[in-house]
């Protein structure tokens, strides 16, 4: 190991991740990070090991009317609607941007019905850029009375197993916490052909405006609130499941990032933090090469699910 | 840019998200906001101290284009008047201020737009004109040549959906700067959004997009 050359040896963050090489395990998380162009003015969307699209579905979705974010005071209620531009239109006029950088991607996809996943995840052609695909299962399924398709063990494997047979891209199984055993879920989704798991989506929730006594939210819980839910998740999945687990929930500082780590996640994902600091995500980078130097740690993958021996 | 904002975040724990404020002034390196304690943010805001830190983020958002050569008129109802204070100090004595609020006590921020010929209402009568801010602007357009004026408007909804009637007949040019909960600012969640009438796309975010809108392309 180089140092005090000022010179940072390469791969100290760096992982693999369903046969592709990161430079490092950080990620936005799905929706946090607009179409990635946005945060430019900031700093460079690279300096992400990998990013995460917005939700695409099959044809583009207008999103929910507003109020669309309510702050609480550990987190945040959102309920966007999966506003997108559909994913024809995301390969045709926002995929340049991260081909110009040579910069992979995971492509977060949704449907409301088991075709609309299929057919959506049929569209996307496989792409040296494209790390995988990630199933956000936390949408209702119109054609089931609109339970959610990750609430269900049946409908989990049903649906990725359908997807799994369209697409040769990787498949990462994006799970909901609202469950009663989340590695029943889990293990669904693997025997089902899930290659990964991001662990997990915001939590269902609701507002009450008491001044003007009435509901003017119910969407997904984000932010701190839900970091010991997800902590829980990884670590259990991760114990259970033989696949790789990306951890994703109220991550903060490089303490909430190492914590994951320890609990068995191989890479993960930012997002609520980033609205409240937009420097969250270079902090966490910086923040964990700090440690793993001061550590003498060769990498990243020495912490790894060390908390469980 | 006249219009563009920031996003503040506060002191302490109680507040999790930033909050968005217009920029109202700049000078040098300091810049200005207004506000009115509406909430959980704004009421911590007034309680801050002189010199106590808070971190900024901006300028953001597009902000008003100004038509040279036009008559301005600038519109403005209840602490809306913070989102074109800087607008109409850049436009001095070339714009006409119309300001709208509920009583007197909130008329007295009209020393904000001492260098601009200001009308000034209230709803109460108790200061100057009696009535709404799109009353008092109705029978102040009908003197001008209307095809060279511009109009900028900041305020409530139900201002701006006046303010769109009164000008519905002659679709005059009209840009008004709106107002919606954020959490990010950078146009990063989409949380922020106005309807417009793009088919394609109709939801627009505040932060990115706006926060100034052409009047004719909102849904109010």
């Amino acid at each position: 190991m180089q140092r005090g050359t000022g010179v940072r040896p390469m791969g100290t963050l760096s992982v693999d991740l369903l046969g592709t090489k990161l430079g490092n395990p950080i990620m936005n998380a799905s929706g946090t990070l607009g179409y990635g162009r946005e945060i430019e003015p900031l700093w460079r969307v690279e300096t992400m090991g990998a990013y995460v699209t917005k939700g695409l579905s099959l044809k583009p979705h207008h999103g929910n009317p507003t109020p669309r974010v309510w702050e609480e005071r550990c987190g945040m209620i959102n309920s966007i609607g999966l506003q997108n531009v559909g994913v024809e239109r995301f390969f045709k006029e926002y995929f340049s941007f991260f081909q110009r950088k040579e910069m992979p991607i995971i492509v977060n996809f949704f449907g409301f019905t088991e075709g609309e996943y299929v057919r959506c995840a049929a569209a996307i052609k496989p792409d040296r850029l494209i790390v995988a695909l990630e199933m956000n299962l936390s949408c209702p399924n119109i054609k089931e009375g609109g339970i959610s398709f990750g609430k269900e063990a049946t409908m989990v494997k049903s649906v990725v197993g359908k997807v799994k047979n369209v697409t040769n891209i990787p498949l990462i199984a994006k799970l909901t916490p609202e469950v009663s055993n989340i590695v029943e879920i889990a293990q669904a989704a693997r025997e089902a052909g899930a290659d990964a798991l991001t662990l997990v989506n915001t939590m269902p929730a609701a507002v009450v405006d008491t001044a003007n006594r009435c509901i003017p939210i119910r969407g997904g819980l984000s932010g701190p609130a839900l970091k010991p839910v997800a902590l829980r998740a990884v670590y259990d999945c991760a114990r259970a499941v033989p696949i790789p687990v990306i951890g994703a929930g109220g991550i903060t500082d490089v303490t909430d990032a190492l914590a994951f780590f320890m609990a068995g996640a191989k890479a993960i994902q930012i997002g609520t933090a980033t609205f409240v600091d937009p420097y969250t995500i270079p902090k966490i980078i910086k923040g964990l090469n700090t440690y793993l130097d001061a550590r003498q740690c060769s990498g990243i993958k020495e912490i790894i699910g060390i908390a469980h021996e | 840019m006249p219009g563009q904002f920031v996003m503040a975040r506060l002191p302490g724990n109680e507040v999790f998200l930033r909050r968005p404020f217009s920029i109202c002034r700049t000078r040098g390196r300091d810049i200005g906001i207004m506000y009115k304690v509406v909430g959980r943010g704004t009421g911590l805001l007034s309680s801050i101290c002189k010199e106590e830190e808070m971190l900024l983020l901006g300028p953001l958002g597009k902000g008003f284009h100004i038509t040279e050569g036009a008559s301005h008129f600038i519109v403005a109802g209840g602490i809306g008047l913070a989102g074109v204070l800087m607008l109409a100090e850049r436009l001095g004595a070339r714009a006409r201020v119309f300001f709208g609020c509920g009583t007197r006590t909130e008329a007295a921020l009209t020393g904000e737009v001492a260098g601009n010929t200001t009308a000034i209402c209230t709803l109460d009568g108790t200061y100057g004109f009696c009535g709404s801010v799109i009353d008092l602007l109705a029978k102040n357009l009908q003197e001008y040549h209307k095809d060279s004026v511009e109009i900028y408007a900041c305020g409530p909804d139900g201002m701006l959906r006046a303010l769109k009637s009164l000008l519905e007949k002659e679709r005059l040019p009209c840009q008004v700067l709106v107002e919606e909960r954020m959490a990010c600012g950078l146009g990063l969640c989409f949380g922020c959004t106005k309807k417009t009438l793009d088919e394609k796309e109709p939801y627009k975010r505040v932060c990115k997009e706006g926060p100034v809108f052409d009047l004719w392309e909102l849904c109010l």
